[in-house]
């Protein structure tokens, strides 16, 4: 009743009002919110399939990792521009132009079992579980790394066999979680007893798991960042169909949902107490794009001017629109522009515009036949894509394209992508990770040509591209970096590798009785409180 | 019948029994063999490098050739031993041994549901043929049987749970919650009535169109008719001796369909978060964890031929104008 009384009494501008209202029923609807939260603390996180053994250090699961990553801690963190912060290590130097990184280690952090952390548990991590299981940190540090050396307890070197500018944003929770030697010793790393019973230093403890069902963590009360975490309790509940979490959710039973669909995105937004959010990094990888991949060995898309074509053929913003209801922005190219100290815009641009592409179909010589129709492709993708690839098949049938849909089962679909390359048109969604060299290098040197997924599955080649790669990696320096990814955006998207749709932007969804979700990195619950309360 | 005679079926279901698992096994094995994709990808994660690769598959015996791999889990089972899960690096029976009791929970409950209901409408049905109660079940029964699971189950999922929150939308338990006692089993039954009722659904509307049936036949047989014309009341008439012929025909359906309710929830499981086998199949599947789904199919089809065995023997028992070939 007060809210009527104040919308009475101040009546100048109507928007002014509104403004008022609403804050007013937020206040209300949080208050309420917050009386509703039981003591002690409990967060409930979805999560959609089961997370398996939960060692964090062999492998790069996306089921996995959500969990692990508030169990354990990197030696650095990233912040919201995904530049390194402290975390196990609270100070590093990087000398000799970055063939040597000297770390020096927090002195006051325990495991969860008690036990002192040491700079034996690093060099343990990474030379038994990292470089040997974790298959993104194996492939990018093996051939690189000559020595980890253990100078005392609290002080790692990484020696490097050549500079290496992006070694920090590989060390955050999500690509190097630190394990506890002690506690595998005797243990196999893939399956020992501290897989079902994690230990960690990270803001929750483990306390139980079962199948399909739910893993249960708690607050770890000596945490080293004092005062964290903010709530008690962090249930992951084990929730396969996304529909059946987004009702849990408008219902109560879960506070937090890592993906809304399309569909339910509308009526979420309009619901009073859950909070609509962009995110585009976590555990399961971050800055991802989703790009259509042409097999460059086959004609006709195997000729530039084709792509190109194709490229202006495609009406993105309608896809990213229609398809993706929104949840990303048209890509212009290789990198996101979610990275955005990489990124630059100024590059060929391919506005949507089907003259253009007939004209240059045309050009390519290949000119309608009598059916309207001037070649034909088969477009090879998950059963989880068919919406954009009906789109596809849409829009270049307009000119002249003939798209035939091939829907896989999503394994099924990389196998035949990437492993067997028995495709015209492929899909992935490749995500960049912090650095360009972690997750864009990978799609375009003509080195990761092979049959793997993920890897470069266009089978583009082109040594000044390979070059350029190499030298922006062995730069410290993030300016001459910058320059070197600036031209490897100009030369791709004039050759046009790959068709980029979108720089993804994934929308997750809260209680508004919660707050500070970590939405670009792994570590999503560690600073997250009942809303309201400080910390 | 004769006791030996009883021996001969028995020991000729088994023996059937043992034929039906193995070549359920060997097609289980192939099958998800010859599906493209390869679980090495799924298990070691992406971006790794050739060689990564090559040492992941050796260390789960995945460069061995189909044949080699089938000879040895041949072996293995008949030991008793059903492998090693990829995706929970754990022995398949523990993982099997977690999973069961969620769907056996599931699936009783929601047999229970279409047995009970179904034949309770059916007799209701059948007392009235062609009144408007059976015009209307009819009706009923063509889209209860006929929708999909996901989608009655969304449906109630929005309407039970979201709109009306009477109750919670998916899991077995609250999430919020440690409940022990009689507060637990109060949540679990609380999380069991939406995914009991989608999957009871279709079955039910096949039991009370059987049972309706076997019902209306019954009241038109010869010694009922003379016991109407003697003034037996009709409940009695239909409820005692209709019933008891009717029996036949609906144990059958029931026990032909026990098992594949119990062990086929998959989808219903999928949509409500249920932590039962049919949600491990489909996930197994989905990653190509090939020992666990091969044991999977192996509990499943076991099941199904035990419960068809078991049929046989209630529906003897009943009538005994059937015998036992």
């Amino acid at each position: 009743m007060p809210i009527i009384e104040v919308w009475a009494t101040i009546r100048p501008v109507r928007a002014f009002n509104s403004a008022i209202l609403a804050t007013a029923l937020i206040v209300i609807a949080a208050c309420r919110q917050n009386r509703e939260i039981a003591q002690p603390v409990t967060l409930v996180v979805s999560l959609t399939g089961d997370p398996g053994p939960l060692n964090p250090a062999v492998t790069t699961s996306g089921n996995t990792h959500p969990v692990t990553d508030q169990i354990f801690n990197g030696l650095v963190g990233l912040d919201e521009s995904l530049q390194p912060v402290p975390e196990l290590a609270e100070s590093w130097r990087i000398e000799d132009s970055g063939r040597v990184y000297r770390f020096v280690l927090r002195k006051d952090v325990s495991w969860h079992d008690g036990r002192a952390f040491t700079s034996a548990d690093v060099k343990f991590t990474f030379e038994e579980a990292l470089l040997k299981y974790h298959s993104r940190t194996r492939a990018a540090l093996t051939d690189l790394v000559s020595a980890i050396e253990t100078p005392g307890p609290h002080e790692v070197v990484f020696r490097l066999k050549r500079p290496y500018g992006p070694l920090l944003q590989r060390l955050d929770v999500v690509e190097a979680s630190i394990i506890p030697k002690h506690a595998f010793v005797g243990e196999d790393l893939l399956s020992g007893a501290p897989t079902r019973r994690p230990i960690g230093t990270g803001p929750f403890k483990f306390v139980s798991y079962a199948p399909a069902d739910r893993v249960v963590l708690e607050k770890n009360a000596s945490y080293f960042r004092r005062g964290l975490p903010g709530v008690d309790r962090l249930v992951f509940r084990i929730m396969p169909n996304a529909a059946t979490s987004v009702a849990a959710l408008e219902q109560g039973e879960i506070d937090y949902v890592g993906s809304v669909a399309g569909p339910d995105l509308e009526r979420l937004r309009h619901t009073q107490g859950i909070a609509v959010v962009a995110g585009s990094g976590g555990s399961g990888g971050s800055i991802c794009q989703d790009v259509l991949i042409p097999n460059l060995s086959r004609p006709p898309l195997g000729d530039v001017r084709v792509r190109r074509a194709i490229m202006a053929a495609l009406d993105r913003p309608f896809v990213v629109d229609r398809v993706y209801f929104g949840q990303g922005r048209p890509a212009t190219g290789p990198i996101s522009h979610l990275l955005a100290w990489a990124y630059t815009p100024d590059v060929r641009q391919y506005p949507h515009d089907t003259a253009v592409a007939e004209r240059w179909l045309d050009e390519a010589g290949l000119r309608r036949a009598r059916g309207g129709e001037r070649f034909a492709v088969t477009f090879t993708h998950a059963n989880t894509q068919q919406r954009f690839a009906q789109a596809v098949r849409e829009q270049l049938k307009g000119v002249g394209v003939t798209v035939n849909l091939q829907t896989l089962d999503f394994n099924a679909a990389v196998d035949r992508v990437f492993v067997k390359k028995d495709f015209d048109l492929g899909m992935a969604s490749y995500c960049n990770g912090a650095d360009p060299d972690i997750g864009v290098r990978r799609v375009y040197v003509s080195s990761n040509i092979g049959p793997l997924p993920f890897s470069n599955g266009a089978g583009y080649h082109n040594d000044r591209v390979d070059r350029l790669f190499d030298e922006a990696a062995e730069l410290v320096d993030r300016e001459s970096r910058r320059a070197r990814y600036a031209q490897i955006q100009r030369i791709l998207a004039d050759e046009v590798p790959y068709f980029w749709i979108i720089d993804s932007e994934g929308l997750r969804a809260h209680r508004t009785a919660f707050e500070g979700f970590r939405l670009w990195t792994g570590a999503l619950a560690e600073t997250v409180h009942v809303t309201g309360q400080s910390r | 019948m004769t006791a030996l005679s009883i021996w001969r079926w028995v020991v000729r279901r088994l023996l059937l029994a043992f034929l039906v698992v193995c070549g359920m096994t060997i097609l289980t094995f192939v099958l998800i063999h010859a599906a493209p994709g390869d679980p090495i990808y799924v298990l070691a994660g992406d971006g790794g490098t050739p060689s990564y690769y090559a040492d992941m598959r050796a260390k789960y015996g995945l460069d061995r050739s189909v044949a080699d791999q089938f000879v040895r889990y041949a072996n293995a089972v008949g030991r008793a031993d059903f492998g090693y899960s990829f995706m929970y690096q754990a022995p398949v029976t523990r993982v099997l041994g977690q999973h069961a009791p969620a769907s056996l929970l599931l699936g009783v409950t929601a047999l229970l549901i279409a047995t009970v209901g179904g034949v309770g409408i059916g007799i209701l049905t059948a007392s009235r043929p062609h009144g408007v109660l059976d015009r209307v079940v009819r009706n009923v029964n063509v889209v209860a049987f006929s929708a999909p699971v996901f989608w009655t189950g969304q449906i109630l999922i929005i309407v039970v749970a979201v709109q009306l929150r009477l109750l919670p939308a998916g899991g077995i338990t609250s999430a919020r919650d440690d409940l022990t006692g009689i507060a637990f089993v109060v949540d679990v039954a609380r999380h069991l009535v939406l995914p009991a009722i989608t999957l009871a659904m279709p079955f039910m509307a096949v039991v009370s169109g059987v049972s309706r049936a076997a019902v209306v036949d019954a009241l038109s047989e010869p010694y009922i008719l003379a016991a109407s014309a003697r003034g037996v009341p009709r409940r009695v008439l239909i409820w005692k001796h209709a019933a008891a012929i009717a029996a036949v025909p609906i144990v059958a359906l029931v026990g032909e369909h026990a098992a594949s309710v119990v062990a086929g929830g998959a989808l219903t499981e999928a949509l409500f978060g249920w932590p039962g086998l049919g949600y491990l199949v489909l996930h197994a599947s989905l990653h190509r964890d090939y020992p666990l789904v091969t044991a999977s199919f192996i509990v499943i089809s076991s099941s199904v031929v035990l419960a068809n065995a078991v049929t046989d023997l209630l529906c003897a028992r009943l009538d005994p104008r059937i015998m036992l070939a």
